[in-house]
């Protein structure tokens, strides 16, 4: 069916003759809605409650990362990245750090690395705790949406207190992490490292934060209307995501145990031990269910790296002016929404030639047509709810 | 009663002026309590304050200043809306609500006007609301609008059966429509109805939700997919009339489901006289238990989808209500 | 991170490498290459595939159902052009060229292979992908928006993140930088050193040992 100009802006309404009938009505869900996680605008021709034809349209938060990183340098890039995906937004620096140090050959110091997993890690229990608190919004009950954003607020503070940004750290450098350093005149040479008592607070604060994914689970897991809602809703069979690319936990609540944190070594996940959690039916109740699984394990991991970091550098030895040599490299990492990657094209000068960003929204939604044909008004909220995704995902 | 005072209202109009005087103050003032009640609970369950500037540190006056901002708003009707039927609406929703206060027994002498058909006259009049949210769906001419209000018309008329079925077993056992009756059945028995009616309280309870359009039931308003349903298009005076007869409704469903099932403004062990004094804070209490239940409902639960809705309307209440009266008029005519 | 050789797998039937231990990737790498008739290369952990532009579509068809790599993960491509207006020109001359490129993956062990196709610089077109993998439907709308590749066969070609009336492609390196027209960089203010703790005007000392 093409959708020219006319189809998508006539309002038809319906209307009943004598024989009854009825006209479909072709309803703008967005792009300024509640629901849609940002400037999203779905097209949809309903038919009654039914709706058969949605056609989602992107690009109101098109920013041109692309061509904007083509006249920046490596470390400008890093202050920009951050901001694909807002609401993780340590993960998105990492794999585009760890691109540019491949072609570099950098070995980047054991205690960054192990850094950088735990405040990974920490982007992750947040968003997920953002996915936790708006979905149920999205379904009606409005009280998770506190418990989760009061938990997501002790990680916040960690981060704040590591990094001094809650959702855009901009803490990678070229070679590991920044080296933090204290205030004052005299200290300003030496560099310091993580706050002090930051091991002990992340421990404490991962416990509280264990108690509440318990709370949350209670809350919402066994209501029946939430159950009611979302089994059986919007599945997504195995076969059609990986061919769309869904990834992450959407990937996984379909049954396919793809985890890039197992499979790519951007980052030493390969010491700690954690579960792949997945799902039976690709319902959005089995993509409910994974990412709250998912605080779990990336608070055993957090637990794990926290007990275990070694001491050293923050930083690799790296020149003052960063040139990349020549060379073609992807990363892909696994973030919170999905997998995220850089295809990095440099030609060995201070910005990359090309880079290219695989941002996990954007497959995502490209679902989004084939997975809400035939389904209700208000199962399409469920649905895109379950998907997480964020519109800066989308349109970079 | 001084003796100028009984002679004053004795006269027809003055006590006419006066009933109507009274209901128009009671209305607001039970939306803007129950209203601040919301807030404030739902604040308390969510961890956080509620109203907290307005008026001290307890926040009384935040809704007062929420009326004063509604009234004070610029009154907006979309170009393309029916005007007449627009502005007509929100007025029918008041008026499906004000009418159902005529009914209730506050005490034993204290009732607006006790009609012989009381439940009847309640139930019937309760359902202008839904003829007055259909009118704000249509003439909106807002797609969200006319969505909301065609779900609406759907739920409400879905969950008018079960409201009406599940009063029809209290008033077996009464044996009379008429409010004052049915509370004094139950003085006479001594035991409040819901002994045995708790089915017919549980479903009454579930469908007024239903009838008040809130959470789980409020697809028509639906925040998080419609904006605001059928009340969309509505701002400022306007929408103060949704809003306070939301609330007012509240009121007014729990008051009926005390006096039909709790017993009213009566206590087991509270002597007659005492009755005519305590009896309204006896109701009231009551009433804001129930209040206190909705509110809980509303939020902890999600919403329903509509053919969710409409299946437990019709697979479960309809025929539960039913057996209901079944059995209740069995167990009454054999004992 | 450095590429850690490994000391496991030889692809090649046990024949002991004299040099440099082989790659880990190297085996998968042939595989795929023989299969879909192109040529491999691995640099910096990245597999990659040249295929000649006419088998594009029946080697996607063959890495989808002989090798397994099911999961489409992107289509892009580069504008490969010794005319820049936006950022730094190439440091040597290249053939002037769009390069076309996927990257598909298994779902088991993560093993991702990027083919990469070249197609003429003026008017470069192709047959579209998405009978093979459904996903190729908005990367190559994408692509078409961004520098202009026509997809043969592709249900839908319109613009994805532009305005409908938008002209031009702006992922081309003949693309300028609109901003940049208006004010060079760069600036005065982003060659001025960043002011020390106490407000003194000393430069930055984020890498002192450099």
């Amino acid at each position: 069916m093409t959708l020219d100009a006319d189809t998508i802006r006539h309002m038809s309404e319906t209307s009943v003759s004598i024989e009854l009938e009825t006209e479909d009505m072709t309803l703008n869900i967005g792009p300024q809605h509640p629901s849609t996680h940002g400037v999203l605008r779905l097209v949809a021709r309903v038919d009654g409650e039914r709706c058969f034809d949605v056609r989602p349209v992107i690009g109101y938060m098109h920013r041109g990362y692309e061509k904007l990183s083509e006249v920046r340098t490596y470390p400008q890039i890093t202050t920009i990245v951050n901001r694909i995906d807002w609401v993780s937004g340590y993960a998105n620096e990492v794999p585009f750090i760890v691109a540019a140090e491949k072609l570099m050959e950098l070995e980047v110091p054991e205690r960054a690395q192990y850094i950088r997993l735990i405040l990974t890690e920490m982007a992750r229990i947040s968003s997920h705790l953002v996915f936790n608190a708006s979905y149920p919004l999205e379904l009606g009950a409005a009280t998770p949406l506190f418990f989760a954003l009061r938990e997501r607020e002790r990680v916040l503070d960690l981060l704040e207190s590591v990094t001094g940004g809650r959702f855009h750290p901009n803490f990678n450098r070229i070679g590991g992490v920044k080296p933090a350093y204290a205030s004052g005149s005299q200290t300003r040479k030496l560099a310091q490292d993580l706050p002090a008592g930051f091991l002990q607070e992340t421990r404490d604060a991962m416990d509280k934060v264990l108690t509440a994914v318990d709370e949350l689970e209670d809350l919402v897991a066994g209501n029946e209307i939430i159950l009611a809602r979302t089994k059986g809703v919007g599945v997504l069979p195995p076969e059609v995501a990986v061919a769309y690319g869904v990834s992450g936990p959407n990937l996984r609540a379909s049954g396919v145990a793809f985890d890039l944190r197992k499979t790519e070594d951007y980052l030493p996940y390969d010491r700690f031990d954690f579960d792949v959690i997945t799902g039976e039916n690709g319902d959005c109740w089995d993509r409910w269910h994974v990412r709250l699984q998912e605080i779990r394990e990336s608070v055993k991991i957090i637990q794990q790296a926290v007990d275990s970091i070694p001491s050293g550098d923050l930083q690799a030895k790296v020149p003052k002016v960063i040139k990349v040599p020549k060379g073609q490299t992807y990363v892909r990492a696994e973030n919170p929404k999905g997998e995220m990657g850089y295809y990095l094209v440099s030609d060995g000068g201070n910005g990359p030639y090309r880079l290219k960003i695989r941002s996990a929204s954007f497959s995502n939604i490209s679902i989004l047509p084939w997975i809400l044909e035939g389904i209700l008004v208000p199962d399409i909220i469920a649905v895109m709810g379950s998907l997480d995704f964020v519109l800066g995902d989308v349109d970079r | 009663m001084p003796g100028w005072v009984t002679d004053l209202f004795s006269n027809f109009w003055v006590s006419l002026g006066g009933k109507l005087l009274l209901v128009a103050l009671m209305i607001p003032l039970v939306g803007m309590i129950i209203g601040f009640a919301e807030m404030k609970l739902s604040a308390k369950m969510q961890a956080r304050v509620g109203p907290y500037f307005a008026g001290g540190r307890w926040g009384w006056a935040q809704l007062i200043a929420d009326g004063v901002k509604f009234f004070q708003k610029e009154d907006i009707v979309p170009t393309d809306a029916d005007r007449p039927v627009f502005k007509t609406a929100p007025m029918l929703v008041l008026v499906g609500t004000v009418a159902l206060l005529v009914v209730i027994p506050f005490g034993p002498n204290l009732i607006f006007r006790d009609l012989d058909v009381g439940i009847f006259y309640a139930l019937a009049i309760s359902s202008l609301s839904t003829i007055g949210i259909l009118m704000a769906g249509w003439s909106s001419a807002n797609k969200y609008s006319l969505i909301g209000g065609l779900r609406a018309a759907g739920q409400l008329i879905a969950y008018e059966l079960p409201l009406v079925l599940a009063v029809v077993g209290s008033v077996i056992l009464a044996g009379t429509m008429s409010m004052q009756g049915i509370v004094q059945a139950q003085i006479d028995a001594g035991y409040p109805f819901i002994i045995f009616q708790f089915v017919g309280f549980g479903i009454f309870m579930i469908a007024s939700l239903a009838e008040l359009s809130r959470i789980p039931f409020d697809m028509p308003i639906a925040e998080s997919e419609l904006v605001m349903g059928y009340l969309t298009e509505y701002s400022g005076f306007r929408f103060l009339f949704f809003f306070l007869a939301e609330f007012a409704n509240m009121f007014t469903l729990s008051a009926i489901a005390a006096t039909l099932f709790l017993g009213g403004y009566w206590l087991p062990g509270v002597p007659e006289d005492v009755l005519a004094y305590a009896g309204p804070i006896i109701l009231i209490a009551k009433v804001f238990l129930l209040v206190f239940a909705m509110i809980w409902f509303r939020w902890t639960f999600p919403r329903f989808r509509e053919d969710q809705l409409q299946r437990l309307a019709w697979m479960w209440l309809v025929p539960l209500a039913l057996i209901n009266i079944t059995v209740t008029a069995f167990l009454k005519v054999l004992l | 991170m450095t590429s850690s050789p490994s000391d496991t797998e030889t692809h090649d039937g046990g024949a002991q490498e004299t040099e440099a231990p082989e790659h880990p990737l190297q085996g998968f790498a042939d595989r795929v290459a023989e299969a879909v008739g192109g040529s491999p290369e691995i640099q910096f952990d990245t597999v990659k595939v040249r295929i000649p532009a006419e088998g594009w579509v029946a080697a996607h068809q063959t890495a989808r159902d002989d090798l397994d790599l099911v999961f489409f993960s992107w289509l892009s491509a580069i504008d490969w052009s010794n005319q820049v207006e936006a950022g730094d020109p190439l440091s040597e001359e290249v053939e002037e060229r769009i390069e076309l490129m996927t990257a598909l993956s298994n779902v088991t062990d993560g093993d991702l292979v990027v083919m990469s196709t070249d197609l003429s610089h003026e008017s470069p077109t192709i047959p579209s992908l998405v009978d093979v993998y459904a996903g190729a439907d908005w990367h190559e709308r994408e692509a078409y928006e961004m520098f202009g590749i026509q997809f043969a066969g592709h249900p839908n070609l319109i613009h994805l993140y532009l305005p409908d009336a938008f002209v031009g492609n702006p992922l081309r390196k003949s693309y300028p930088l609109l901003s940049r027209e208006v004010k060079p960089w760069p600036g005065a203010v982003d060659v001025e050193a960043m002011p020390g703790r106490n407000g003194s005007d000393e430069p930055s000392t984020e890498n002192p040992e450099a």
